[in-house]
């Protein structure tokens, strides 16, 4: 009925590190039996990896390791928009598709963005609607976000965690770029 | 932190609370949630907490949370001891020095206040700061929270969030602290149910009710769920509460879970939400520290202990069901109830599931009782509701009012208006389960019922407003877009049948949309909603059944027309000035050329798409300046003035002959079949123009002498000089265009007479009948209407003009007479009974004719005309009025006053609005609509009797140049597609090769503005009073392009 | 001993054991109620949508299969509205994913086929989807081809409530759901698979089928696994990995 404790059996040859798997044991530990468990262990997972992306060997471990059916980890993974199951560019610039912002351009401001680094159709993930692609280089991610909840910002972007608003296109060019000359020097 | 266990415990916390929030020196407080820091409270903060530290200021320096008016944020509270709490706008770094030097020697720094609080009721507890600053006005007197009654948002923008002494200052866990001593949870749950408090997640279902199957389902284990997975695009109610004043919630839930047998409570929070979620999770550790969670809650026994989980980004999981299978650690699909969560929830226990807000009522209905509850809002949905107010309104921000508040309360005394003052179109409540409400309902309450029968919801209390500029279709598209990709994929209707619903909004939008996918669509929603496994299916075509239902004509535009008036479908315009123009000039085309240095070739361009540049230069109402992309970057391509330049470059020159002679040799062979254009104005000219070049034989009738309409006999040779009109004519008959004057249709040639001899006729007659007002004494002498006047002058015919004149109106007849009048050697006085940015005519000439003299008074209605015992005008008497109502029309309505204002004057001009004359119309089988108007098919302009089109003022009554020429195009395409039954329309237009690719970067170059002759120079004289842009500046301005009509990937 | 009640199912007077749905109601009384997600013996999912009957007294529709049976219920099975809107669900099912029926195994058995025909649905209004979506052929006695598949979930429900291997799962959402094999790799590298089989016949089309049938010649059976997971539910035993 609770979730499954922490598995006795070991895993199979794991490649994780002796860290990773210590860090991801702890996480069961402290998590265990509790509701929103695996949402929150997934988590904290991802928010560690330096790709912010959840990795196949990772989510074996986990599943090893907690009972839980892989195939209903990698179900979970993919449902929620939250977590990445390849990995994500050095910066993210996301841009909030929330109807405020939608009736205020938005959609000019991805187009504009996903031009400006040269993101094409065929690196995308996901249905059009729901976009997330990175760029060849790894240095950018660019996503969409359902809402920010920054509505009366309208409309806004978030660049590395830090929100944008009232942004037009050539703002949010200026703020990229930025970044970009910011790593080649 | 101290544990509370007694009263005396509680009252220490309190007091240390009260001392914070009410110091014996000044206290700051930095509005912080997620708005504020987005508009730069950040570093407002840090500027108050170095120059406090530098300057080792004596002053308290707090965070806080959100007040509710984010479109003036960052906001700032200061209080000075014994006086008001004042609330700073729009505070940035820069103005922290003044603000400090003010509070440094006691004074409160009134330069940048919002508003000030003397007092407040928090509800729970009441705090008074002081009294006096009369300069000041009151929160409640600012026009964002008048009417506004704050329960819910009690706290928010006021109480430090972070601290929980400032909470229990304010009376928090008073409430708690009651219902643990009264030991009585029935209790609890029949005041809940009195108050009638309704789940303010959307759906409406009566709180108490649903506590009382939790209390009474038999389990070891229940669980209590708050519900703050807010994924309604468009709201944010719930993240600014939470980040705001997060202990009401803790609270609300602690009541909840003791009186309904559960020990423990999750609250499901969004983790797009990171403050909201930290401050969450401080304040649960603070409680805990407190003994306000855990074990032995306030000494009195009760065990109850809060888990935050955060949420992953699926919007499914608001609805109840997906939310425990997330909670499970499954992916959150619904599933079917029954079995309802009361009796199998979460890991199969009882579980009850609140949405944030409804728990933040908790508390004062314990408090004050639900009879006190039921005071506030409608009779079956009591108490208030926080709306998420954003979109195209003025005044953005959190609004909590009463339920059943007007809509229309909402948007134009709350929200300001539209912005830019432009019309706002709708509102669309409840986010992607709801739907979009017109104008014409703003009439509606607020509440569950009345917004369900409109077909939209309340919802979670998102209020998107929308203008002309939005796109109803589109906005429909967007939402399902959402739901699409927000289904969880399990149902079919949901999974499949949104995909395809999308499909066919798709279609629509770029203009591909048949009647029958128009169908296929609306019984597609009916099944989407009827079948769907959850709520989310079950409400996801809303968007789409309300857009049909309420703008269905938008739907025919796209799919009739391949036409967004709104601009907004992309695949359907070139540019937005393209789509703005009424003539769909190929503006980027022309200017492009000009930039190209191809003079020639750009008016060839600029002709083509409008017979008329150079008057329609010069008179054009120009919708293209506000839908100009370049406006994002300073202010839009003067497009007006470019084409006026390229017309007048060209027509008075020796290049003129040579290119008439090209665009004559354009015309089609020709196909014998014949035309009759009543009416040579503008309409009828254009509809010649493009019959003629499409090889028809064109002959226009027209009574007066002379071609040209309105533009030779309205307007006054100042705007548009004859000579300039007479080159536009010649090129038009040098096309072939014939034409019979002094020949009034009907009563020199009859409509059945046309009718014989001709293939086609098209009416265009213009608006020359003035509309009479009901005024005592418009009889006298001196009493003239505008058009009559107007062409007098113009046919240099005397005029009885007095000294003194007063023009009633305030569209472009009223300001062309009023500045005749004045070129006369009259004094001129205008009349218009709203406000200046209600005028219909165009702001330039308003300006320009004030600028020669002219007085305007606004808010005045004519209330009679005074007559001597001559039977001449003496004076004339009108009522000052004052704003009232809003109007179905979104603007404010005059209501008279008990002033009467008098002007002496001679001569009174009446400029109310023109008619058309339709009295020939009446016997002939035409039908006329109920409004005086010929009826039309919207597309095609076919009348009700075969062969007859009509276009420009017969069918929309008095508009202006571009419009009424628009029609005259348009009908001549439609007669040339029925007379030939083939489309051969493109055939007639040149194609120009031109440089495809927009500039890299903006220039830096301002907006030309067309020089005006000095007014006391022109005033005197006829001759044109502006001069057109000089070579250089016209084309700059064609650099200024953004190119909008180069699409991505296309070069 | 249930409790008995009474209710009316498109007029007949019907008696018959509280707690069960109304489609097993139905069905013990010979009515046909269309369903494609359900099977006996496993849980109810009401997904398919296309058990919706019409409740007197209510104004949404419900689906029978998950819906409970109570006492003076009158509950309509077929109606105008009923069968356009399972008419749309079918067609919207095969406009979904790529079913030719012509080529595939279960062609003339096919649950869906069935349907189709039975409901009339002879033509789809609308278009296609033609998504490109995986064909599995690694495991040694088994295909799975997402050409086929409905999403209809029996097949995660069986392995994972009657075989107890919880193979199967959902991935993705909307109409990018696709059935996926644990970490979602090839089901012939699948550590928990016990080749039971009970996924193949369970499943309603040809979407996962054995190796080695041409095509029309894939009939299968599902009454021994409701027999078995009703024996299950009933307290006996069962060994993992039974071949059927």
């Amino acid at each position: 009925m609770t979730p499954a404790l922490l598995s006795d059996s070991p895993p199979r040859s794991s490649p994780l590190s002796f860290e990773e798997q210590d860090f991801i044991d702890r996480l069961i530990v402290q998590h265990r039996g509790r509701p929103g468990m695996l949402l929150s262990l997934l988590e904290a997972i991802q928010e560690r990896q330096p790709n912010k992306y959840l990795p196949v060997e990772v989510l074996d471990y986990l599943a090893a390791r907690t009972g839980i059916p892989g195939a209903q980890i990698y179900s979970v993974a993919t449902f929620y928009s939250l977590f990445n199951l390849k990995p994500q560019g050095e910066h993210t610039v996301c841009i909030c598709r929330g109807t405020a912002c939608h009736t205020r351009g938005s959609r000019n401001l991805l187009e504009r963005v996903k031009l400006q680094l040269g993101l094409k159709e065929e690196d995308e993930d996901g249905s059009a609607e729901k976009m997330c692609a990175t760029t060849a280089d790894r240095r950018f991610t660019v996503r969409t976000v359902a809402c920010f909840g920054q509505c009366a910002l309208a409309p806004v972007a978030e660049i590395d965690h830090s929100i944008l608003g009232h942004v037009n296109e050539r703002a949010l060019e200026r703020e990229v770029d930025a970044i970009k000359r910011g790593g080649q020097r | 932190m101290k544990r509370i266990s007694d009263l005396s415990s509680f009252n220490d916390v309190r007091e240390a609370g009260l001392s914070k929030l009410l110091p014996d020196r000044p206290r700051i407080a930095i509005g912080m949630g997620t708005c504020g820091t987005g508009n730069g409270a950040e570093s407002v903060y840090h500027a108050f907490a170095d120059a406090i530290n530098t300057r080792g200021l004596g002053m308290n320096l707090a965070r806080t949370g959100c007040f509710g008016f984010c479109a003036a944020e960052p906001l700032v509270n200061v209080y000075l001891p014994g006086k008001p709490l004042v609330i700073l706008q729009r505070v940035q770094p820069n103005d922290v020095p003044g603000i400090l030097d003010d509070l440094a020697s006691g004074r409160m720094p009134t330069g940048l206040a919002l508003c000030k609080i003397e007092e407040w009721d928090h509800i729970t507890g009441h705090v008074r700061f002081g009294v006096g600053l009369p300069e000041i006005p009151h929160w409640h007197e600012v026009p964002f929270f008048t009417g506004q009654k704050k329960i819910v948002l009690r706290n928010c923008g006021l109480i430090n969030p972070n601290e929980i002494d400032e909470y229990i200052a304010i009376g928090g866990y008073q409430a708690l602290y009651k219902v643990l001593i009264d030991n009585n949870p029935d209790m609890v749950i029949e005041a809940v149910k009195a108050a009638k408090l309704r789940g303010r997640g959307g759906a409406g279902y009566q709180t108490g009710i649903k506590w009382e199957f939790l209390r009474k389902a038999q389990s070891e284990r229940k669980y209590i769920i708050c519900n703050a997975d807010e994924g309604d695009p468009g709201a944010y109610m719930n993240r600014n509460e939470i980040e705001s004043d997060p202990h009401s919630l803790i609270e609300g839930m602690i009541i909840g879970g003791y009186v309904m047998g559960a020990t423990e409570g999750i609250l499901y929070v969004r983790a797009e939400y990171p403050l909201a979620v930290h401050r969450l999770n401080s304040a649960i550790e603070q409680a805990r520290e407190c003994g306000l969670l855990g074990d032995n809650i306030l000494g009195r026994g009760f065990r109850f202990d809060l888990q935050l989980v955060e949420g992953a980004g699926a919007f499914v999981c608001g609805e109840e069901t997906a939310l425990i299978r997330s909670l499970e650690g499954k992916a959150g699909r619904p599933t079917p109830r029954p079995p309802y969560p009361a009796e199998h929830g979460l890991y199969g226990c009882p579980t009850n599931i609140n949405n944030v807000e409804t728990w933040y009522n908790i508390a004062p209905i314990v408090i004050k009782g639900p009879g006190w509850f039921t005071e506030t809002g409608s009779a079956k949905s009591p108490g208030t509701k926080v709306f998420s107010l954003v979109g195209k309104v003025n005044n953005t921000g959190l609004v909590e009012m009463p339920l059943g508040t007007p809509l229309k309360t909402f948007v134009y005394d709350v929200g300001g208006g539209g912005t830019h003052g432009r019309a706002i179109k709708a509102v669309q409540t409840g986010g992607p389960s709801g739907g979009c409400i017109p104008q014409e309902m703003f009439d509606t309450p607020v509440d569950y019922e009345s917004l369900g029968q409109l077909g939209s919801i309340m919802g979670s209390g998102g209020m998107v407003v929308m203008d002309e500029d939005n796109c109803m279709v589109d906005v429909a598209r967007y939402f399902i877009e959402f739901t699409h990709s927000e289904s969880c994929g399990k149902c079919i209707p949901c999974r499949v049948g949104l995909d395809k619903s999308l499909y066919y909004l798709n279609r629509i939008t770029q203009g591909k949309g048949t009647e029958a996918d128009f169908d296929l669509l609306d019984d597609l929603s009916r099944m989407i909603r009827d079948t769907s496994l959850c709520g989310l299916g079950q409400t996801a075509p809303n968007p789409v059944l309300t857009t049909m239902r309420h703008f269905r004509h938008e739907f025919e535009d796209h799919i009739r027309a391949a036409r967004c008036r709104a601009g907004v479908c992309e695949d359907l315009a070139l540019s937005p000035c393209e789509n703005s123009c009424p003539l769909h000039m190929n503006i980027p085309r022309f200017l492009q050329l000009l930039k190209e240095d191809r003079l020639e070739e750009a008016f060839v361009s600029v002709v083509m798409d409008n017979p008329l540049p150079a008057s329609t230069g010069r008179v054009c109402q120009h919708p293209c300046d506000n839908r100009c992309r370049r406006t994002g970057v300073d202010s839009a391509v003067n497009m007006r003035e470019v084409h006026r330049y390229i017309a007048d470059a060209i027509y008075p020159s020796d290049r003129f002959d040579a290119l008439a002679s090209d665009i004559a040799a354009r015309r089609k062979p020709l196909t014998g079949k014949r035309c009759a254009v009543v009416g040579a104005g503008p309409t009828g000219l254009a509809c010649a123009f493009y019959l003629c070049m499409l090889g028809h034989e064109v002959m226009v009738y027209d009574s007066n002498p002379a071609a040209g309409g309105m533009l030779r006999y309205a307007l006054p040779d100042y705007r548009l000089p004859k000579d300039v009109l007479d080159r536009e004519v010649e090129l038009i008959r040098r096309t072939g265009v014939q034409f019979t004057f002094n020949t009034q249709v009907p009563r020199d040639v009859s409509l059945n007479d046309l009718d014989g001899q001709y293939d086609a006729v098209f009416l265009s007659i213009g608006t020359w009948k003035e509309s009479w007002v009901y005024l005592p004494g418009t009889e006298l002498t001196g009493v003239i209407p505008a058009l009559p006047f107007l062409e007098a002058v113009s046919k240099e015919q005397p005029v009885p003009l007095g000294k003194r004149v007063t023009v009633i109106g305030g569209g472009n007849a009223a300001i062309d007479s009023a500045r005749t009048a004045l070129r006369l050697g009259s004094k001129v006085t205008i009349i218009y009974r709203r406000e200046r940015k209600d005028m219909p005519a165009i702001p330039e000439e308003t300006e320009a004719a004030e600028a020669e003299g002219a007085e305007i008074v606004f808010l005045a209605t004519p209330h009679r005309i005074v007559g001597g015992p001559d039977g001449r005008v003496q004076a004339i008497e009108a009522v000052r009025t004052k704003l009232g109502e809003y109007d179905s029309s979104g603007r404010r309505r005059p209501m008279p006053t008990n002033e009467i204002i008098r002007f002496a004057c001679d001569t009174v001009i009446l400029a109310v609005g023109e008619t058309v004359d339709l009295d020939f119309a009446k016997a002939s089988g035409l039908k006329i609509k109920e409004s005086g108007l010929i009826e039309v098919d919207r597309y095609t302009l076919e009348t009700s009797r075969s062969k007859f089109y009509a276009g420009g003022d017969l069918i929309t009554g008095a508009s202006n140049v571009s419009n009424a020429m628009g029609y005259g195009k348009k009908a001549a395409r439609n007669i040339d597609r029925r007379l030939m039954n083939v489309r051969r329309w493109e055939e007639v237009f040149p194609s120009f090769e031109y440089d495809q690719a927009p500039p890299a970067h903006a220039s830096e170059a301002p907006r030309h503005h067309v020089e005006e002759v000095d007014a006391a120079q022109r005033a005197t004289t006829f001759a044109e009073a502006t001069i057109g842009l000089a070579p250089v500046d016209a084309m700059e301005e064609a650099c200024r392009c953004l190119r909008c009509d180069v699409r991505n990937g296309d070069h | 001993m249930p409790q008995k009640i009474s209710l009316r199912i498109d007029g007949e007077l019907i008696h018959t054991a509280a707690g069960q749905s109304i489609l097993d109601a139905a069905k013990a009384h010979n009515k046909f109620i269309p369903a494609l997600c359900h099977m006996k013996g496993l849980s109810s999912v009401g997904a398919c949508r296309l058990c919706i009957v019409e409740v007197a007294g209510v104004g949404r529709l419900l689906p029978a299969c998950t819906t409970p049976v109570q006492d003076g219920m009158s509950v309509t099975t077929q109606s105008d509205k009923l069968r356009r809107y399972r008419r749309i669900a079918l067609e919207l099912l095969f406009a979904e994913r790529n079913h030719v029926c012509a080529v595939c195994v279960s062609n003339g058995f096919c649950e869906l086929q069935g349907l189709a025909k039975r409901l009339g649905v002879t033509n789809v209004r609308y278009p296609y989807t033609y998504p490109k979506v995986p064909i599995d052929l690694t495991h040694p006695r088994y295909t799975a081809d997402q050409n086929r598949c409905i999403l209809c979930s029996r097949c995660v429900r069986v392995c994972a409530e009657v075989e107890g291997a919880h193979v199967w799962e959902i991935s993705g959402r909307g109409v990018g759901s696709r059935l996926v094999c644990e970490l979602n790799r090839s089901w012939g590298e699948s550590t928990n698979c016990t080749s039971c089989g009970k996924c193949v016949q369970s499943c309603p089309t040809g979407a996962i089928a054995e190796k080695g049938f041409a095509v029309e010649e894939m009939s299968k059976r599902t009454d021994p696994i409701s027999r078995l997971a009703t024996l299950r539910a009933a307290g006996s035993d069962n060994k993992p990995g039974v071949i059927l």
